[in-house]
């Protein structure tokens, strides 16, 4: 019954005998009756073994045990039992470590359908499995679809009817520059983002401290997407940005506060211990959202499917451990420490660095002195209890007082720096007090391996560069595919952050290869590739699907139709602000946060808040310990981890939420009084309704319906003043409530 | 109720009567587990902060006699400190439990009790993580989860996993989440008192008129499915919102206590009207157990006021007394009503508290993961048995130890689920809720 957390003894090879596990070797030649794998095929000891199968055979048995009496000989030619092929082996095979290939555009017996090169791609699958591709979509549904995945928001309906009678043959792609012009872009496109850099306002620890200065990474993010700043760019910026040139200040900051992608690990524990989770979630996080490796599961061992080491994971640890966090507090130790100044060229002066010290170790030992004296009885204790509450006091004031000082709060970004170069040392089944080999610090060695940390940096400069060597095909063809998957509902490859052993492969090698080449040759703009996908046939197909299609591809593999889709947490609640004309388009800045001096948070009372706003959602606080409720409601973003896809789930609660909820109300009033006020008769009201809400006109029998259910309502109602504004209200709670809302065709 | 109308005649009656079996295409349909399990639902008793375990179910009476001796842990010098309580010995099987739990004492031979329990971190919010979801680092689903996910549920009228809560625990709602598991299979959080649950109950405003706001979306969303490709999402979002209209009406009911006896309510502790406290807890979880759901978490306290008594052991009184008679109440009411045949009552903590104390003028316990104890009760299990032991001074888990994987592994089992094959592929693997760790402790099997 006790948990399996040593080192399991492997037995391939005689040495492998003798070294045993973390416990010592589970072999004394020469004594089977004190040797531990003896006793545990004799079912005797604390690990009987097999541990689920019968015994085995007593004539087994004693010749084991004869083997160990006579000091285990072994062939001495005899070659290490081959457990798994060789990484080397591995990665020459492995389809998603190939170099990027250029494929040839397929031949496709109907030249007539395709529009682009990608829709060749698809059309040859499709004919390949004698599948026919479903009928385009129509203009309404497409300028919906459109409009939703590249801004969040409906279309107006003089956007709709404006595309539905331009017959031009631009009229589309005139659409989709539109859209990309739109600073509301960003907002939609750079959330995708910070998924995959689980972006959260709080850091995570046993009291989830606010990280104030968050919000600077989240709008350096949207502001990314806006300017179509190159991948491979933002990138750098992120691992590195601190450690790039630059021309001025303004592009000086920028890069700086980049670095938030790192900067903003989780945090573990109450006093800023456990660095080395946070560090594991940082490596979790670049592996995942950069390589679509899961590098993170060689912490412990080495990676159970793919050819990664624990050496290799120790390898980039270093590169992570030679980097100085920020700190946004934590319960025993609070205060903010580390932050980076953005002024120009500003560095922390000697006497700073001296009195934030002091400042650290006056908080430490008076954490410690009030956590004993707590404990006591008396008066001498509550005495000393309260000397110690006014030394807190005076330490808060100092703190205070040094950061009005220098510098000002405002120009400080929670981002990294350069810490002490220096190699980390393997931890022993991840045990940060358990340490074995120091590895240099390096890329993975499936993807080379190479660039050893130069003597006087953390190597991030050096690791973003591996990540984006062209011959590391991983980094193009995870991100080429991510851009698919937000456009299309699923991936080329359906499991978007694992290219490894475990990870699906790709439906349509050839494309990814074709969109990842072209991703890398067209600059790494991301727009461009928006434009590629976007005006490609394949994308303004119809959902509808045909019965031999529903048989042969019910998951759509072959992408014959175009997926359903659900809005996500943001759009339905950007949505709702957006149909009541209650949604405020600004930007915004920092959460209205309480004064740091007033942050006793810890495990017992968490920091918890919400600041309701009608900002688009994406500006909402999210915290780490509690999801933001209403986007909880929806399948909202985890801020735990790197995300690469939302659910998509159907629950009463998310019905109960669009029935009942405050908020809701208050959107389903306005959006009722903006009905109201369209038009004078009720016909030309719920035309208006269905105009803002579906991009269409109703049909005679909903229009009928509708007037139905408003004439019922009033009589049930009576002469009441309240009476129309409840009944248009009840109205727009119905339309907030359809399907044909919140799924897009 | 609403009349003259020939799109809405009697749609509240319509809506109600649409009590169907989930469909097979529904996440939440009735499943078969692995093999036919014992257990039908569970009741999982969670108690925030780290009970005593040498206060409440393991007294070791050598810690009254060694009290102030040294000893060295960790290379540190400790010292023996008595419990706060004396015990005594309680029914057919004579196990001793501490007189801060007199009722639940009261019922020991209906009770299974693991005294040599272990676990993966000696802090609340990882240890508090890893109770209920196996993992004590980042966040995973949590067994209410796991288990609505393997079995579905019996009543589409109420949630399959609720959570009745007082306040936030150590880790917040990752203590329920369905994490990656899909979002239906949540736990739905009851806050005790006035408003159970959020959003269940229409505006005094509109709330006469929901239901012919749910007709004409009716009309209008089965409209658009039938112009719509064959999804069956669409078709489920029309049924939730007839659960969430269902649940307006049954779910108020499960919260009204009025009809119940005096008796039942003496039985819990309970004054007619309350409506906090451990004891209306335990009574609401019958009654939802009785309604079909899957699986009832309740949380005493929170992450905070809670057992983690550091500073004074007296602060666990008010705690056991929030608790003791109301457990012990729930356990006689399943067993009069005969669920306990197929219910499965679990009484659980993150961690003990230490035998010891750092300087004897210590009035309080710290975190302790090296040995406490546990219990379950109901179907599938030995009652009146006593499973594994700490040594002489509830120090250290000697005999037979128990994780808290192979506890879990265990009342996955009694659900009729091998703990190895109840697994969701996320993230490029398959994930289960004991990780890669877990036995089953057959001894604790009736």
């Amino acid at each position: 019954m006790v948990p399996r957390s040593r080192k399991p003894a492997c037995v391939d090879s005689r040495a492998a005998v003798l070294v045993g596990t973390d416990d010592g070797p589970v072999v004394v030649p020469g004594k089977p009756e004190t040797s531990a794998l003896i006793a545990a095929i004799r079912h005797e000891g604390e690990y009987p073994m097999p541990s689920k199968e019968p015994k085995l055979a007593d004539d087994d048995i004693a010749a084991l045990a004869e083997w160990v009496q006579r000091g285990l000989p072994w062939p001495e030619d005899a070659a290490p039992i081959p457990v798994k092929p060789s990484p080397e082996t591995v990665a020459e095979n492995h389809w998603s470590l190939q170099p990027l290939a250029s494929p040839a555009i397929p031949a496709v017996r109907d030249t007539d359908w395709p529009k682009t090169s990608v829709d060749r791609f698809i059309l040859a699958k499709l004919e390949e499995h004698a599948l026919a591709p479903a009928a385009d979509a129509d203009r309404r549904a497409l300028i919906r679809r459109a409009t939703f995945d590249l801004i969040g928001l409906p279309p107006s309906p003089e956007e709709v009817e404006a595309f539905v009678n331009d017959r031009s043959s631009q009229a589309f792609a005139i659409v989709v520059d539109r859209l990309l012009a739109s600073p509301r872009y960003g907002e939609r496109w750079g959330r995708h983002w910070l998924d995959l850099a689980r972006y959260s306002d709080t850091a995570g620890d046993s009291a989830d401290f606010p990280v104030p200065d968050a919000w600077r990474y989240r709008n350096y993010v949207i502001d990314a997407f806006n300017h179509d700043k190159p991948y491979d760019r933002f990138i750098r910026e992120q691992l590195a940005g601190d450690l790039l040139p630059y021309d001025n200040t303004t592009d000086r900051a920028e890069n700086i506060i980049a670095t938030g992608f790192i900067a903003l690990a989780r945090r573990f524990g109450n006093g800023g211990q456990s660095g080395h989770l946070a560090i594991e979630d940082v490596i979790d996080t670049t592996s995942q959202s950069l390589l679509g490796l899961t590098v993170a599961c060689a912490r412990c061992h080495n990676h159970k499917f793919d050819p990664i080491t624990t050496k290799d994971y120790y390898a980039l640890y270093g590169i992570f451990d030679s980097t100085v966090f920020p700190f946004a507090g934590a319960e025993l130790l609070p205060g903010p420490r580390n932050l980076v100044p953005l002024d120009a060229d500003g560095k922390p002066s000697a006497e700073m660095i001296a009195a934030l010290a002091d400042l650290d170790r006056r908080r430490r030992t008076l954490g410690e002195e009030r956590w004993n004296a707590q404990k006591l009885d008396g008066e001498e204790a509550q005495q000393k209890l309260a000397a110690i509450n006014t030394k807190i006091e005076e330490l808060r004031d100092d703190t205070e007082a040094l950061f009005t000082r220098w510098p000002s709060r405002g120009q400080l970004a929670y981002a990294v720096s350069e810490g002490r170069p220096k190699d980390a040392r393997v931890q022993i089944r991840g045990q940060p007090d358990k340490l074995g080999d120091q590895v240099p610090r390096r890329f993975l060695s499936i993807l080379g391996g190479a660039p050893a940390a130069p003597k006087d940096r953390s190597g991030r400069l050096e690791l973003a560069e591996a990540i984006l060597d062209p011959k590391n095909p991983l980094t193009a063809r995870v991100m080429a595919n991510r851009l698919w998957q937000y456009h299309f509902g699923a991936g080329l490859v359906r499991t978007p952050s694992d290219f490894g052993l475990r990870g699906t492969p790709p439906t349509h090698p050839e494309l990814l290869d074709f969109l990842a080449t072209r991703f890398v040759a067209d600059g790494w703009s991301i727009k461009t590739m928006h434009r590629l996908l976007m005006t490609s046939r394949v994308y303004q197909l119809s959902t509808v699907q045909s019965a031999e299609a529903a048989r042969l591809d019910p998951a759509n593999h072959l992408f014959g139709r175009f997926s359903l889709q659900r809005l996500d947490a943001e759009a339905v609640r950007d949505t709702l602000l957006a149909l009541s004309g209650q949604l405020d388009e600004t930007v915004p800045g920092p959460h209205p946060f309480p004064p740091e001096r007033n942050w006793n948070f810890n495990q017992h009372d968490n920091f918890v808040a919400d600041y309701p706003s009608r900002h688009r959602s994406v500006y909402l606080m999210q915290q780490r310990l509690r999801r933001n409720p209403v986007l909880a409601v929806f399948d909202g973003a985890d801020t735990n981890a790197t995300m690469a896809q939302r659910d998509e789930t159907t629950t009463p609660l998310q019905a109960l939420f669009l029935l009942n909820n405050p908020f809701v109300h208050e959107q389903a009033e306005a959006f009722g009084r903006r009905i109201y006020a369209a038009a004078a008769t009720d016909d030309a009201r719920i035309a208006q309704a269905y105009a803002w809400a579906f991009g269409r006109l109703p049909a005679p029998e909903e229009s009928a319906s509708c007037d139905e259910f408003l004439r019922v309502f009033r009589d049930r109602r009576g002469a009441d003043p309240t009476t129309e504004d409840q009944v248009w209200a009840a109205f727009a709670r119905v339309l907030f409530g359809s399907n044909e809302l919140i799924y897009l065709n | 109720m609403v009349c003259g109308s020939l799109l809405f005649p009697g749609i509240l009656s319509q809506v109600l009567a649409d009590e169907s079996p989930a469909r097979s295409d529904d996440p939440l349909a009735p499943k078969r587990p692995h093999y036919p399990g014992k257990a039908k639902r569970v009741i999982f008793l969670y108690m925030s902060g780290g009970v005593s375990h040498v206060e409440a179910f393991d007294p070791k009476p050598k810690l009254f006699s060694d009290h102030g001796k040294t000893i060295t842990v960790k290379g540190k010098p400790q010292h023996m400190k008595q419990p706060n309580w004396k015990s005594r010995r309680y029914g057919k099987s004579g196990t001793a439990v501490s007189d801060l739990f007199p009722h639940i004492g009261g019922c020991i031979d209906d009770i299974c009790l693991i005294r040599s329990m272990v676990t993966g971190h000696n802090d609340h919010i990882q240890a508090t993580l890893g109770l209920h979801t196996g993992s004590f680092t980042v966040p995973r689903p949590s067994i209410g989860s796991w288990v609505s996910y393997g079995l579905g549920t019996e009543n589409r009228n109420l949630p399959s996993f609720m959570v009745l809560a007082p306040h936030l625990p150590y880790s917040g709602q990752n203590v329920w989440s369905a994490n990656f598991l899909p979002g239906i299979h949540a736990g739905t959080r009851v806050v005790p008192g006035p408003v159970p649950l959020a959003d269940l109950e229409p505006d005094d405003l509109t709330g006469g008129s929901q239901d012919l706001e749910l007709g004409l979306m009716r009309f209008i969303n089965r409209r658009h499915l039938a112009a719509s490709a064959q999804a069956p999402a669409l078709a489920t979002r029309i049924q939730s919102f007839e659960t969430a209209f269902r649940m307006q009406q049954t779910a108020p009911d499960v919260f009204d206590l009025s009809r119940e006896s005096d008796a039942t309510l003496a039985l819990y502790g309970l004054q007619r009207g309350q409506n906090t406290g451990f004891g209306w807890q335990c009574l609401v979880a019958r009654r939802l157990s009785e309604r079909g759901v899957r699986f009832v978490e309740l949380i005493d306290s929170g992450a905070n006021r809670n057992w983690d008594s550091h500073d004074n052991m007296q602060d666990h009184e008010p705690l056991a007394r929030n608790v003791d008679q109301a457990i012990a109440g729930l356990l006689r009411d399943l067993k009069a009503r005969g669920m306990m045949d197929d219910t499965l009552v679990v009484w659980a903590t993150e961690f003990g508290r230490t035998p010891f104390v750092e300087q004897l003028s210590f009035r309080g316990r710290e975190h302790h993961e090296r040995g406490f104890s546990c219990w379950l009760a109901g179907a599938g299990v030995k009652p009146g048995y006593v499973h594994g032991a700490t040594d002489e001074h509830g120090i250290d888990a000697v005999d037979r130890r128990v994780h808290v994987h192979d506890f879990h592994a265990t009342i996955l089992h009694l659900l009729g689920f091998d703990h190895e094959r109840l697994t969701y592929r996320h993230a490029g693997r398959d994930y289960r809720l004991t990780d890669v760790e877990g036995h089953i402790v057959r001894d604790l099997l009736a």
